[in-house]
C-alpha cells in the first residue's frame, strides 16, 4: 500500500476502522492471516520470529490515528457543531472543507464546510479574536436540525477533505502525515530480515493519549522499542534557527527527550551510530515538546529501552502538512538497519 | 431498592478519597445478599462478584463484565492548627472554596467527631475589593469552638474534615445531598444487582465501588488490574442543565446519559443503546472529546485494554453539599444496566472494531 | 551520616541519566545485600531476603536523580540554549555554576529579558567558554543535561546544604537502613530509582517487578518554617515527617498509623505532613498491578529544587530509626 492510498484514508481517534481495515489486509497479505490480529483496543499487531535466537524482542509502532472533529449537536438551522478530537489549533478551522462520517458499502461520506462571518462583516475586534470551536460549524447543506442530525448524528467522525500530492520539491502535502508515514514504513518493514521476534504494532488513539499503545505495550511486554512518528519540524518562516525542532529535507529526527518519555541514552547513541554507519541522512530532534507511544511503551511491565524515529512534518495536525519524501526513507532505513542488524538493541 | 432509604444512608457514611474503610464496609455488608463474594482490596476497593448463571454453549469460561462506580468523596483535611486553636484546611479532591464559608464541618480526631464551622474575615473588615471576590481556601479557618490547648490535645495535622450535608427529599422525588456523586451510582449498581437475582445473564458480574477516583480514578486502575474484565462499563454523574450552564455542556435531569467519544468504544455503546431503545429506557448523549474525567479513563488502559462505556447520572450542583438528583432515573440507570447485562449474547463482540 | 550525604550528592545524575549514581551505590552495598540488578529503565534493585518465608515484601524506594537543564540548540558564538529536565525553576537558575556528565564545567545564566515578558527558560544560556557552536559541540551533545554544580557544606552544628539533596539525602538513608538491617524476617527490596522528577517514571516499572505488599518512598518534603511559608507545617529539626498526603498520593491510613507508631517506639521525633502540591515514587507504587498500600517518610528538605538544599542530619537520623523500628516491627 502506498503513501498516498494510507494518508486518504481517514481514522479519527477512536474511530480508525478505515485505517484499520485497510492495514490489517495488507498485513495479512504479506506475513499470513494467522500472523495478524486485532487486540482489545483495536491495535493492529503483525509478528515476525526473529533470525537470531536469544536477540531482544522488538516492538515497532506507527499510530494509525489522526486528529479530527466529531458533531455533538446541530443548530435549528442545520449546522452541525462539533469538538476537536486530538490538539487542532480553531486557527485552522475556518474555511476548510471535511468529509462527514464513514459510510458502509462503498457510499461518499458527505461534503461540509466549516465558514465563518465574511470579513466585511467582522469588527475591528472580531478580527483579532480567534474563533474557538464551539463557535465554528460544519454546514452539509441541512436544512434544519433534524436533516442534519439524521444525515450525521452525534457522534459522527469528520476528518479534512485533502487529497494526497506531490509538492514543490521532493515533498508531499496531505493531511494525517502524522502519522501515516510510520505506519507506511512499517508496512514496508515486514520484509525485514529481523534479528529479534518483532512485533509491528499499528495503535490507535495516540492523539487522546496513547491509549492504544499502553494496551499493546503490555500484552506485548517488548524489551526494546521504536517508535515511527511524524513530529513538528517548526523550521519554516522567520522561526530562528536556534527555535527549529528539526528541519524537513535534513533526514529522520531521532529524540534524546520529549514530554513522554527519555530516550535510553545508550540506544539513542546506537541510533546515531548506525545512521553514520549507514550513510543515512539523520539530525537530532532539537526540542523537549510533544509526546508519543514512547512513553506508555517504556513504561509497561518493569520497562523496555525506548527511542523515536520521527519524520519532521511541517503544520502538523492541520488540513495541510508536508514532509520530504527523502526523510520518509530515511525513517525506513535507520529502522531497517537497526531490526537487521541489531541482536540486544544497546544495554 | 427503596432509592430514598438508600441515600439517607448513604449520606451518613464517611469515606474520602484515601479513607475509604468505613464506607467500603457499609457497602460490603449491602452487596453480600446480593453476590457471591465480596472483598475489600489494598486500596478499599470493593469488588463483589455475581457469578454467571447461564453456562457458555461450549463450556468455556464466562466472560468478565466490570461495573464501576465510585464510592469516595471529597473532603478537607487538617493542614496546620493556628496559635488559636482554629484549623488550616488543605483538601483532599477538588473542594470548590465558596461552599466553605458558614458551613458546618465534621473534624475526624481520632474517635472523636467534632463539629466546626467554617470561620473567614468578617466583610466589614474586607476592603471593597476584598468583598468582591470569593474566599481562597487559605483564607478560611476551621472553628471547632475549643480552647486551643484542648485542640492540640485532641487534633493532628492530616486529620480528616468532612462535609455534613444529610440528603434532603424534594418536590418529585427529587432529593439533595452531599457525595451523590458518585454513591448515587453505587446506588444504581445495588439496583441493578437487585434486578439481576430475577434474571439470567452469561457474565460473572464484577460490582466495584472504587476509592479514590476524586484523586485521579486510582481505585479502578488496581481493580481493572485485579479483575481482567473483557468490558466495562462505569458509572458517574454528569452536570444537569441549570440557568447558568453553557450550551452542549449539560443534560437534562430526567433521563439517564450516555457518553461518546474516542476512549468510548462506539460499537459497545450501540448496543447499550439498543437494549435502551428495547427496553423503553429514555436517554440522552453526551461528548468527552478526550478524557472522560472518570473511572473509564483509568480502566480503558488496564492490561491489554478494556472497552468501555460511560452511563451518566445527570446531577445539578456537582462538589457541593446538596447535589441534587431525580431518584427516578437513578433506577432508570439500574434498570438499563440489569438488561444490558442479561441480554448479552455469546460472541457478540467477535468483530469489536472492525 | 554526613560523609555518606557528602559521597552521594557529589555524583552527576540528572532524570535519564543516573548511571554514575548507580555505580556508587553498588560500591557502597556490594556484599551487603543479597542480590543487586539494574533493570531498562535504569533503576538499581537491590533485596534483602526476609528469614520468613510467609513474610511480606517491603519496597523502599529513593530516587537517583537530579533536576536539571538539558542542551537543545546551540547558538552560533558557542552559548548553549537549554530546556527543563524536572521541576527545575528560572529564578533559582538565574547565574549559577553547572557541570555536564562528561565533566565540562558552565554557567547559567539569564539574558536581558525585555519589560513586559516574564522570565522563562528560554531566556537562559549555558556559557561553557566555547567561542563558537562548532567548539562547544566537540565538547557537548544536544540531549547533554547540566546540573547545578556539586557544593555540598555544613550549615551550622547539624544542617547541611548541597543541591541533589532532593533525593540523594533519601538515597544515603535506604543505603544505611540497609547496611544496618540485620536478617530481617521480611523481604526489604531496596529500590534506588530513575526520573522521578519527570513523574516517577522508574518507580513505576520497578515496582511492577518487584511485587510489594507494601511501599514506602522515601524522599524530601518541603518546608513551611522560613519567613512568609504556611504549608506544610513541617519543620527542619523537629523529626522525620510522616506523609499524611501530597498531590501525588494519599498514605494508606494504616501506614500511616504503624509508621507513626514505629517512631514513637523508636523514641524519636516524628511530624504530620500535609504537602498541598509535589508527589513522590509512592504514588507510582500505589498504583502497581492490583495496588499497593504505601507511605512515604520524608526529610524536612528547606529551598527544594535550587542549588541549595537544607536538611537537618537529625531528621535524618530519626528517619533511619524509624524505618529499622518499622521494618521489625510486625
Amino acid at each position: 500500500m502506498d503513501l498516498k492510498q494510507l494518508c486518504e484514508l481517514p481514522g479519527i481517534s477512536g474511530r480508525e476502522e478505515p485505517v484499520r481495515r485497510a492495514i490489517l489486509e495488507a498485513c495479512a497479505q504479506r506475513l499470513g492471516r494467522e500472523n495478524v490480529s486485532v487486540d482489545r483496543m483495536g491495535n493492529v499487531v503483525a509478528r515476525k520470529p526473529g533470525r537470531v535466537p536469544g536477540a531482544a524482542r522488538v516492538m515497532l509502532c506507527a499510530h494509525m490515528d489522526e486528529v479530527g472533529l466529531m458533531v455533538i449537536s446541530a443548530t435549528d438551522d442545520g449546522l452541525l457543531r462539533v469538538r476537536a478530537i486530538g490538539g487542532i489549533d480553531p486557527r485552522v478551522l475556518v474555511s476548510k472543507r471535511v468529509k462527514v462520517g464513514y459510510p458502509a458499502g462503498g457510499a461518499q461520506p458527505l461534503n461540509g464546510v466549516i465558514g465563518a462571518m465574511a470579513i466585511h462583516q467582522q469588527t475591528a475586534e472580531d478580527r483579532k479574536r480567534v474563533l474557538p470551536i464551539d463557535q465554528l460549524y460544519v454546514d452539509i447543506g441541512a436544512k434544519d436540525n433534524d436533516e442534519a442530525l439524521s444525515k450525521a448524528p452525534e457522534g459522527t467522525p469528520i476528518y479534512f477533505d485533502t487529497p494526497f500530492s506531490e509538492f514543490g520539491e521532493g515533498l508531499y502535502l496531505a493531511r494525517a502525515l502524522d502519522d501515516r508515514v510510520g505506519c507506511y514504513n512499517l508496512l514496508r518493514l515486514l520484509d525485514a530480515d529481523v534479528c529479534g521476534d518483532t512485533a509491528f504494532v499499528f495503535t490507535c488513539q495516540e492523539e487522546v493519549g496513547c491509549r492504544g499503545a499502553t494496551g499493546a505495550a503490555f500484552a506485548l511486554a517488548p524489551e526494546v522499542a521504536l517508535v515511527l512518528e511524524g513530529t513538528t519540524a517548526n523550521d519554516a518562516g522567520d522561526v530562528p534557527a536556534s527555535q527549529h525542532v528539526c528541519c524537513v529535507g535534513q533526514g529522520v529526527a531521532v529524540s534524546f527527550m520529549d514530554n513522554a518519555s527519555i530516550a535510553q541514552p545508550e540506544l539513542f547513541g546506537r541510533m546515531l551510530a548506525l545512521a553514520r554507519t549507514h550513510g543515512i541522512a539523520h539530525q537530532v530532534k532539537r526540542s523537549v515538546s510533544g509526546g508519543n507511544d514512547s512513553g506508555p511503551v517504556q513504561r509497561a511491565h518493569s520497562g523496555a529501552r525506548t527511542c523515536v524515529l520521527s519524520v519532521p512534518c511541517r503544520y502538523i495536525h492541520s488540513p495541510s502538512s508536508v514532509c520530504a519524501a527523502a526523510d520518509v526513507d530515511a525513517q525506513y532505513d535507520l529502522a531497517r538497519a537497526f531490526l537487521e542488524n541489531e541482536t540486544g538493541g544497546a544495554r | 431498592m427503596d432509592v430514598m432509604e438508600y441515600l439517607r444512608e448513604a449520606a451518613a457514611q464517611h469515606g474520602p478519597s484515601g479513607h475509604e474503610a468505613p464506607v467500603a464496609q457499609w457497602l460490603k455488608q449491602r452487596f453480600e445478599p446480593l453476590c457471591d463474594e465480596v472483598t475489600i482490596d489494598a486500596l478499599y476497593n470493593v469488588i463483589a462478584v455475581k457469578k454467571a448463571t447461564i453456562p457458555t454453549r461450549d463450556g468455556s469460561a464466562a466472560p468478565r463484565v466490570m461495573l464501576a462506580a465510585h464510592q469516595d468523596e471529597i473532603a478537607l483535611m487538617v493542614a496546620d492548627i493556628l496559635a488559636d486553636g482554629t484549623l488550616r484546611m488543605g483538601q483532599v479532591g477538588g473542594v470548590d472554596p465558596r461552599i466553605l464559608p458558614a458551613a458546618t464541618v465534621t473534624v475526624h480526631a481520632g474517635q472523636r467527631r467534632l463539629t466546626g464551622v467554617v470561620g473567614a474575615t468578617p466583610p466589614h473588615l474586607l476592603g471593597a475589593q476584598a468583598q468582591r471576590e470569593n474566599y481562597r481556601r487559605e483564607d478560611l479557618f476551621v472553628d471547632v469552638g475549643l480552647p486551643a490547648q484542648r485542640v492540640r490535645e485532641w487534633v493532628h495535622v492530616g486529620d480528616l474534615i468532612t462535609l455534613n450535608g444529610p440528603a434532603t427529599p424534594l418536590l418529585n422525588d427529587r432529593c439533595a445531598s452531599k457525595t451523590m456523586d458518585d454513591r448515587a451510582c453505587v446506588g444504581c449498581l445495588l439496583e441493578a444487582a437487585e434486578r439481576l437475582q430475577r434474571m439470567g445473564h452469561l457474565c460473572d458480574v464484577y460490582f466495584v465501588c472504587t476509592s479514590q477516583e476524586e484523586v485521579g480514578c486510582k481505585g479502578a486502575a488496581t481493580a481493572a488490574y485485579a479483575i481482567k474484565p473483557d468490558f466495562a462499563v462505569a458509572l458517574d454523574v454528569t452536570h444537569a442543565t441549570i440557568p447558568q450552564s453553557r450550551p452542549d455542556t449539560t443534560v437534562p435531569l430526567d433521563a439517564p446519559a450516555l457518553t461518546y467519544g474516542p476512549f468510548i468504544q462506539h460499537k459497545l455503546l450501540e448496543r447499550l443503546k439498543a437494549v435502551a431503545r428495547e427496553h423503553g429506557v429514555k436517554i440522552n448523549t453526551e461528548m468527552a472529546a478526550r478524557g472522560t474525567g472518570t473511572d473509564t479513563d483509568m480502566i480503558q488502559i488496564a492490561r491489554e485494554g478494556v472497552p468501555c462505556v460511560l452511563i451518566d447520572l445527570p446531577l445539578k450542583y456537582m462538589h457541593t453539599t446538596v447535589e441534587l438528583l431525580d431518584t427516578r432515573v437513578l433506577a432508570e440507570c439500574g434498570r438499563l444496566l440489569a438488561h444490558f447485562l442479561s441480554d448479552l449474547t455469546e460472541g457478540w463482540d467477535k468483530d469489536l472494531w472492525i | 551520616m554526613y560523609e555518606l550525604i557528602e559521597k552521594l550528592v557529589n555524583v552527576y545524575g540528572a532524570a535519564g541519566r543516573e548511571s554514575a549514581v548507580a555505580d556508587t551505590l553498588e560500591t557502597l552495598l556490594k556484599g551487603h545485600v543479597d542480590d543487586m540488578r539494574r533493570d531498562a529503565m535504569g533503576n538499581l534493585i537491590v533485596q534483602k531476603r526476609g528469614s520468613d518465608p510467609q513474610g511480606k515484601r517491603v519496597m523502599l524506594s529513593a530516587h537517583m536523580d537530579h533536576i536539571g537543564f538539558v542542551v537543545v540548540a546551540v547558538e552560533k558564538e558557542g552559548f548553549l540554549r537549554v530546556m527543563p529536565v524536572g521541576g527545575v525553576g528560572v529564578e533559582s537558575g538565574r547565574t549559577r555554576h553547572v557541570y555536564f556528565q562528561h565533566g565540562v564545567h558552565g554557567v547559567i545564566v539569564q539574558q536581558p529579558v525585555p519589560q513586559g515578558e516574564t522570565p522563562a527558560m528560554r531566556h537562559l544560556f549555558i556559557d561553557i567558554g566555547a567561542a563558537s557552536d562548532e567548539e562547544a559541540l566537540a565538547r557537548v551533545s544536544l540531549g547533554d543535561v547540566a546540573v547545578y554544580a556539586n557544593d555540598c557544606f555544613r550549615l551550622g552544628e547539624h544542617r547541611v546544604a548541597a543541591p541533589a539533596m532532593d533525593d540523594r539525602v533519601a538515597c544515603a538513608l535506604l543505603v544505611s537502613v540497609l547496611l544496618a538491617l540485620d536478617q530481617p524476617r521480611h523481604t526489604v527490596i531496596g529500590v534506588f530509582s530513575t526520573q522521578e522528577e519527570v513523574g516517577c517514571r522508574g518507580a513505576k516499572t520497578a515496582a511492577y517487578a518487584v511485587e510489594p505488599d507494601v511501599g514506602i518512598a522515601l524522599d524530601v518534603t518541603a518546608h513551611g518554617d522560613t519567613p512568609e511559608t504556611k504549608l506544610p507545617a513541617v519543620k527542619l529539626g523537629q523529626g522525620a515527617a510522616v506523609k499524611i498526603m501530597d498531590r501525588g498520593s494519599i498514605s494508606n491510613p494504616e501506614v500511616v498509623q504503624e509508621l507513626l507508631a514505629a517512631g514513637e517506639r523508636a523514641g524519636v521525633k516524628t511530624q504530620r505532613e500535609v504537602l498541598p502540591f509535589g508527589g513522590t515514587d509512592a504514588g507510582a507504587m500505589q498504583l502497581t498491578r492490583s495496588g499497593v498500600r504505601v507511605g512515604t517518610v520524608s526529610i524536612p528538605c528547606r529551598y527544594v529544587h535550587s542549588a541549595c538544599e537544607v536538611i537537618d542530619l537529625r531528621d535524618v537520623e530519626a528517619a533511619r530509626a524509624l524505618l529499622l523500628e518499622y521494618l521489625t516491627s510486625f
